[in-house]
């Protein structure tokens, strides 16, 4: 285990050097700022769009540097043929794996808390002052849940980099990110539908795809008369599912990568 | 090859396969149990099923379905409320250049993607039922029943808030005007939320009940707001941080026993003064005259009463509004025409009344028209043998001739009018007693904080200072306050120099229909308090031999003249009086 997080160390140090990474969080930020040009709005009115644009935009980097990060940790190993040097030592597989997934769930802590303090931060100063609102604190809630399902995303681009390029990793982990996010489509379809393969190609694919839509909570965030009945009971299960489910994606690369040629 | 593959790997790692199988197992477990807690609404914003015919936003009626799968795209990602606060900003855009009709298909998607964004179903609203209008500036009416549609949605969606609720009470009371409905709707704001804000829910249904002609119910309700801001002040009294809640609920509190007060000593005087001095004759005139094709003046006269009072005069009455004495001789000192009340005339497609909303779209009905204005009543004056009027071009030009209720009377008018000077009318005792108490009035003004009117003792202790104070005297002819010597009257004018043009918006008023209702109503609910103080809250000091009308709405007796006119009586060439019921033209037009 000790070399998985070296290895996930160094995955960070590497990642946190990539400029791409530095251009997205830059993005991120400058986005950030432009929720700022909503002064004609009224207070309250201001401060919804703000909420509900930070949180998107940090949501839209989190998937670009995700996405991007991940689908390259193994592909760009095998093409400089390091893979050869650091599996020649006494490294399994395993480890070469488990260590680059926790670099990037490393990586992408430190990206999308920095953007997240960035936005708390900003959150609090607009609502300076103002009665009857949350702490801005509240909104680590919304930033917790799209950390986790970057998690999970994660898991799922390196799941496909151990058998796919990375051209083509990156548009189905897309396609299945967007997939993953009409999860209330297909639990809808499926009971709405009499036929009964219908019925259960929708319960199937609502159950074996990745329920990413578990983790948009924006709405209870943003709106100020919106209460959640069980938050904690929500929260909690969300980041068991996300841990759950991408320890069965890691579990499924290793399977997969153990048998690979490199 | 696959499959042996695939088998090979679960030879080779049962272990690691098992894992894989008991925690898919459980993931699915855990979707299970998911599913339902993101079922609340709070947190996957629903769309509204369309409300039934008939059936009204509420609380049982606020079963989402879910977002068409036309927008789902829009939906994905978690993206919905970016989306919908761009359109939003795109819709404040549209807003600021003036292009309204754009707003309204943006309203739409922020609404289905952000059902529970509030500020866009109050604004929205707000834009469709204020916002539309002709070149002079009249609602466009067809937007109504849309606009409340979009507040019933977002009423259903967000139940268990009491802001829209709120706004739904005020359109009804402010731009529609049934304050029936109002009441319904601020009960519900006060009813469905517990944590709704006093001062703007519970004063606006002491007011709503208030418009709706219902004192008993109106104190009542100010006496709730009372009880309810007396909690939440004791509640927050001392407390840290909770300084502002204090402060808004203590004035809040005031402001509502002060309210109350006045509505008990109005429901006290009312009653008496309108049985002491009977009904107001309003002899409503009415003439409706094509100007040129779709120009119409619709016009008339009638004697509208109102007064001044000392109804918050201390001195008759304790602070919760009680005469002190069993014949307090608080209520009307001075009464009679006034300016201020507004005639409603209204022009629609024969047969309309505003439907039921039932669904929000923005497609309001092309073929439909329908005009509505209030003028303003203006003009009425009287003097009675013996009383004061002045000489003035200015019709408000001096405040106290005012509130002595001294008429300012056009220079062309006064040779009609046959006076002389003040000083003349006290040397030759010409003064009437209301004559004596509109100078003593006009010459002392009363303290207003103190006392506001003078009793008889006082005016006769008052005129015998002012015949000793030359100098006054003097400024008082100077000011052309003179006292009648034969009576004077004019009735109240309304629609005299106005044109009604409905030919530069074809589009609003699209005069598709063969036939067309012309309503002129006076609505006493409506009314000022200064007149209302005279004819009361539902007209039972008002008649009329032509146009009172009970059977408008119940219980209240108000002015209703209701004409039909073809679309060629409307849009034809050349000018053409449609209906005159002082000359007799078009009596057959009047519908009953």
């Amino acid at each position: 285990m000790n070399t998985a997080l070296v290895i996930a160390r160094n995955t960070i140090s590497e990642a946190l050097r990539k400029k791409i990474l530095n251009a997205f969080l830059m993005v991120g930020f400058a986005m950030l700022v432009l929720t700022f040009a909503f002064q004609q709005f009224a207070p309250r009115q201001e401060l919804t769009l703000v909420k509900g644009m930070g949180l998107g935009i940090i949501s839209m980097a989190a998937i670009l540097i995700t996405v991007i990060l991940s689908i390259n940790l193994i592909p760009t190993e095998i093409e400089r043929r390091t893979i050869y040097t650091i599996l020649s030592k006494p490294v399994r597989r395993t480890e070469f794996l488990l260590g680059k997934y926790f670099g990037a769930v490393g990586t992408l802590a430190i990206n999308i808390g920095m953007m997240g303090i960035a936005f708390v931060i900003a959150i609090a100063l607009k609502q300076r002052g103002a009665e009857g609102v949350d702490s801005p604190l509240v909104m680590f809630k919304g930033i917790l849940m799209i950390y986790m399902q970057m998690v999970l995303l994660s898991a799922t681009a390196i799941f496909f980099s151990t058998f796919l390029s990375p051209l083509v990793n990156f548009f189905l982990t897309i396609s299945l990110f967007i997939v993953g996010n009409l999860s209330s489509f297909t639990i809808d379809l499926a009971k709405a539908s009499t036929n009964v393969l219908a019925k259960g190609f929708f319960t199937t694919v609502h159950y074996l795809v990745p329920n990413f839509a578990n983790f948009n909570y924006t709405n209870p965030l943003v709106q100020v008369n919106v209460q959640v009945k069980s938050e904690i009971q929500l929260l909690s299960q969300n980041c068991v599912y996300a841990i759950v489910y991408a320890t069965v994606l890691m579990i499924l690369s290793i399977l997969v990568f153990d048998r690979r040629e490199v | 090859m696959l499959l042996r593959k695939i088998l090979a790997t679960v030879k080779g790692n049962p272990k690691l396969v098992a894992l894989l199988v008991g925690l898919f197992i459980v993931q699915g477990v855990l979707q299970a149990r998911i599913d339902p807690l993101r079922r609340d609404p709070a947190v996957e914003p629903q769309s509204i099923k369309k409300l039934m015919p008939g059936q009204e936003a509420s609380v049982d009626s606020a079963k989402p379905t879910y977002l068409p799968f036309e927008y789902s795209l829009a939906a994905i990602s978690g993206f919905r409320q970016v989306i919908a606060g761009l359109l939003w900003v795109r819709a404040d855009s549209f807003f600021h250049s003036g292009n309204y009709d754009a707003i309204l298909p943006l309203l739409r998607l922020i609404t289905w993607l952000d059902p529970n964004w509030l500020d866009v179903y109050s604004t929205g609203a707000w834009h469709l039922m204020y916002n539309f209008t002709d070149t002079d500036q009249r609602s466009d009416r067809r937007y109504l029943p849309v606009g409340i549609a979009l507040l019933d949605e977002g009423i259903a969606a967000n139940s268990t808030v009491f802001d829209l609720y709120k706004e739904k009470g005020w359109n009804y009371y402010d731009k529609i005007r049934d304050y029936e409905k109002a009441v319904k709707a601020y009960e519900q704001a006060r009813d469905n939320d517990p944590e709704h804000d006093i001062n703007v829910v519970e004063h606006l249904l002491a007011h709503s009940l208030d418009r709706l002609g219902d004192p008993d119910r109106t104190i009542k309700a100010w006496e709730d707001a009372m009880a309810r801001h007396k909690v939440r002040w004791d509640e927050a009294k001392g407390k840290a941080g909770k300084e502002e809640v204090e402060s808004r609920n203590r004035q809040g509190y005031q402001s509502s026993k002060n309210n109350r007060r006045i509505v008990a000593v109005r429901k006290y005087c009312r009653t008496r003064d309108i049985a002491r001095l009977g009904p107001v004759d309003a002899n409503l005139q009415v003439s409706v005259t094509r100007i040129r094709p779709g120009v119409l003046q619709i016009a008339g006269s009638w004697n509208l009463e109102g007064c001044i009072k000392d109804q918050f005069d201390d001195v008759n009455f304790d602070v919760d509004g009680n005469p002190k004495t069993p014949n307090a001789t608080g209520g009307i000192l001075m009464h009679g025409p006034v300016d201020g009340a507004r005639m409603m005339v209204r022009l629609q497609d024969a047969g309309y009344v505003m439907p039921e909303p039932k669904e929000f779209t923005f497609e309001v009905p092309d073929d439909l028209t329908i005009m509505q204005e209030d003028l303003n009543i203006r003009g009425g004056r009287r003097c009675d043998k013996g009383s004061l009027f002045a000489i003035s071009p200015n019709p408000t030009a001096d405040i106290n001739a005012e509130r002595a209720q001294i008429y300012n009377i056009k220079a062309d008018i006064a040779p009609a009018l046959k006076g002389i000077p003040v000083d003349q009318a006290l040397a030759s005792g010409q003064l009437s007693p209301h004559g004596q108490l509109q100078l003593v009035t006009y010459a002392y003004p009363p303290q207003m904080a103190k006392k506001k009117f003078y009793t008889a003792q006082d005016v006769s202790t008052l005129l015998a200072e002012l015949k000793a104070d030359k100098d006054r005297i003097e400024l008082i002819k100077s000011k052309k306050i003179m006292v009648a010597t034969v009576p004077y009257s004019a009735p109240g004018e309304f629609g005299t120099h106005r044109e009604i043009d409905m030919s530069k918006d074809p589009k609003m008023y699209s005069f598709k229909k063969p036939e067309y209702d012309v309503i002129v109503a006076f609505y006493p609910r409506r009314a000022p308090d200064f007149v209302q103080d005279r004819i009361g809250w539902n007209g039972e000091g008002l008649t009329d031999k032509r146009y009172l009308r009970e059977d408008i709405l119940p219980g209240c007796r108000m002015l209703y003249v209701k004409l039909k006119l073809t679309r060629d009586d409307i849009m034809s060439p050349g000018k053409k009086v449609l209906f005159d019921d002082k000359t007799g033209v078009g009596l057959d037009k009047l519908q009953k």
